[in-house]
């Protein structure tokens, strides 16, 4: 039976083809949603993983989390330099580093930190060390340049253009390993040389504007308040005093309780917004549900229409060979073998065509994941779950029962209408 | 080889008033060889669906030895068909894309009845046609080389009976005339009963019997004209 299926579906190859392509564009476009959501939620959840607190001036909470954990650019209001002051100083607090925006250099953004930072969200370095340096910088995984290089910050956010910080240059001393998260596009230079490239904090050539009600994050490029870097200035990581107003503030509490401690106090405290960037994200994925419900309608909208078409078709061929299929059962074959042959030319076609929409909804997913890592840095994991193993076993129920109607139609064929043909 | 008796058998079809067919007793011997003519519309085909149990009658037995057929439900038919039947029609019925042995050996592949035994009588039965190459594609055959094809599937499970209706009205003389004298011979070396609807006169007086329908009756029967 087997052999004369295949010699039959040979046979009809064009057809064939047109069936398993259908088949398989419907359910690459349910995988593709399926696993480019999942991807998504994994890859942002493991971006947010080692971002346990995160400490802004009141506004979008939304916001604070894009910019500072997937460093989109945005302007985010200032809170009080203190408040850093305040918690490294605070008990509860295992570290805590300010993260600075503002320059960006041939499109990665570079972001102004401390060494707490980065040991405390990245495995180590793959070549080079840690800055020690005001003029020195780390770069990402995904930043392509090597130690030595040295770079000219471009003023604005990344992708904004604007002109080069003329007399600062910074020299990468270190490349970080692969973390998976937007960072591993960043550039991160010591936060004080952040600061005095724009002209704030203790800046010994102007001093006077160094509490200046201004945003480092985003000033778009019109007001520039210009400084630059003292080069072989030593790390100043003791943020004890004149702390400049700071956009974001990562926060590693000591313990899970101390996190709630602290998200209370600095929640409640003026001029503080505290969050936690999973439980952001969480509301975040209830939208990007929303999102993937619409888009899997739209999928099974396709795949109804695709299952309609197929059961026209086959409706339409089993009536065409109503002659071969009645000559068959004449000359000697059993009426469920008959039944048996359509079901399986069927079932074949569309189990063909569902392996190769779950192979072409998986490329299509790793496609648009690596345009999404690629511009974002973030890691997007496109896998499997056994989820996916049920989606594929009921699309073949489906058509396993579906199939069931021209194979019935094949059965009921009277072997006497076949051969007076 | 099995022996043929109908008796009281009648067909009709709806919105035609007289029955396609009705025949009141009609007995072949295992081994004989009957021909049935008549003009188009007289039942020929009718007769050949009724006897090879792919229709049953209103009424009447259709018996074959011990089987009546007229009581079995259709699955059985089928299956008392596939192993004493051996079928020839006028169009051949062979499947595109299948070999001429693959096409031998289909209706007893779908019914799991190709053993080795059964496969190795494929292609002796082929060979008997005069086929040379049991693998070529039968759409690449001449139309007495399907009707070949045909008669060797026909024979494949050693039938008790032949069966053909027309097997050489779309075939021309020569290829006619080989197809006629084949099946003659391998229901010969078969010891089966044969039964040929048939136009063509050379093939239908080497039988031994000949029975002509008209509207649905036997309206002439050597049998009946050499023993009155
Ligand atoms: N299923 C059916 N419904 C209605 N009428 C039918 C049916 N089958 C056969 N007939 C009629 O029965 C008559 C005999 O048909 P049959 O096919 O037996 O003729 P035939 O002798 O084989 O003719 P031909 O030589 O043209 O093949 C015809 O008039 C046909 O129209
Ligand atoms: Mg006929």
């Amino acid at each position: 039976m087997i052999r004369f299926v295949f010699a039959d579906l040979r046979r009809l190859w064009a057809a064939s083809l047109v069936i398993v392509l259908l088949v398989a564009l419907a359910t690459a476009l349910g995988v593709a949603v399926t696993l480019q959501e999942r991807a998504l939620r994994l890859g942002s959840a493991r971006a947010a993983d080692k971002f346990d607190l995160i400490v802004g001036a009141p506004g979008s909470e939304t916001q604070l989390v894009l910019s500072s954990v997937f460093l989109q650019p945005a302007a985010l209001p200032l809170m009080p330099g203190e408040v850093l002051t305040k918690l490294i100083a605070d008990p509860h607090v295992a570290w805590a580093a300010p993260i600075g925006f503002g320059d960006n250099f041939i499109g990665y953004p570079i972001v102004g930190t401390t060494t707490a930072l980065i040991s405390g969200t990245t495995t180590g370095f793959t070549k080079g060390q840690m800055f020690a340096h005001e003029g020195e910088a780390v770069v990402g995984s995904g930043v392509d340049l090597s130690v030595g290089t040295e770079v000219k910050p471009m003023h604005g956010a990344a992708g904004e253009g604007g002109e080069t910080h003329a007399d600062s240059i910074y020299h990468v001393v270190g490349k970080l390993q692969p973390t998976g998260t937007a960072w591993d596009r960043a550039i991160l230079v010591p936060i004080q040389a952040v600061w005095h490239i724009h002209g704030l904090g203790e800046d010994h050539d102007h001093a006077g504007e160094a509490n200046a009600d201004h945003n480092a994050a985003a000033e778009g490029g019109e007001e520039h308040h210009h400084g630059h870097i003292d080069a072989d200035a030593p790390l100043d990581e003791s943020f004890s005093r004149d702390v400049p107003g700071l956009p974001a503030i990562l926060v590693k509490p000591k313990t899970i309780g101390d996190a709630y401690t602290l998200r209370q106090t600095y929640r409640t405290t003026e001029g503080t917004r505290a969050v936690f960037p999973a439980e952001v994200l969480t509301s975040l994925y209830a939208t990007l549900g929303d999102a993937r419900t619409v888009l899997m309608y739209v999928a099974y909208g396709a795949q109804t229409l695709v299952a309609a078409a197929l059961m026209l078709i086959a409706v339409i061929h089993v009536a065409q060979r109503r002659k071969q299929i009645g000559a068959l059962r004449a000359f000697g074959a059993p009426r469920f073998a008959v039944f048996g042959i359509v079901w399986l030319e069927l079932l074949l076609l569309v189990a063909i065509g569902v392996g190769a929409g779950f192979g072409l909804g998986y490329g299509a997913a790793e496609f648009l994941a690596g345009l999404f890592t690629a511009q974002s840095g973030v890691h997007m994991p496109v896998e499997f779950t056994t989820s996916d193993a049920v989606l594929a076993a009921t699309f073949l129920t489906v058509a396993a029962l579906m199939a069931a109607l021209p194979a019935a139609l094949a059965y009921r064929q009277s072997p006497v209408e076949a051969l007076r043909g | 080889m099995l022996p043929l008796a109908l008796s009281g058998v009648a067909i009709s079809f709806p919105g035609l008033a007289q029955p396609v067919l009705s025949i009141d007793g009609l007995a072949v011997p295992a081994g004989g060889r009957l021909a049935v003519t008549g003009a188009s519309g007289s039942g020929k085909s009718t007769f050949v669906n009724l006897v090879s149990g792919l229709e049953r009658p209103d009424t009447g037995a259709i018996r074959w030895r011990d089987t009546d057929i007229a009581t079995l439900s259709e699955s059985r038919r089928d299956r008392w068909r596939a192993t004493n039947v051996g079928l020839v029609m006028q169009d051949f019925h062979l499947f595109p894309g299948l070999a001429a042995i693959d096409n031998v050996l289909l209706p007893a592949r779908l019914a799991r009845a190709a053993t080795a035994e059964i496969k190795a009588r494929a292609l002796e039965l082929l060979s008997r046609v005069g086929l040379s190459r049991p693998n070529q594609s039968v759409e690449t055959m001449s139309r007495g080389e399907m009707q070949r094809v045909a008669v060797a599937r026909a024979l494949l499970r050693r039938p008790g009976v032949i069966i053909a209706d027309e097997p050489t009205a779309s075939l021309d003389t020569e290829a006619g005339a080989e197809v006629g004298r084949l099946l003659l011979e391998l229901a010969d070396q078969e010891g089966a009963t044969l039964i040929v609807v048939s136009h063509d006169e050379r093939l239908t007086e080497r039988l031994d019997r000949r029975i002509r329908l008209a509207a649905g009756r036997v309206v002439a029967d050597t049998a009946a004209e050499v023993s009155p």
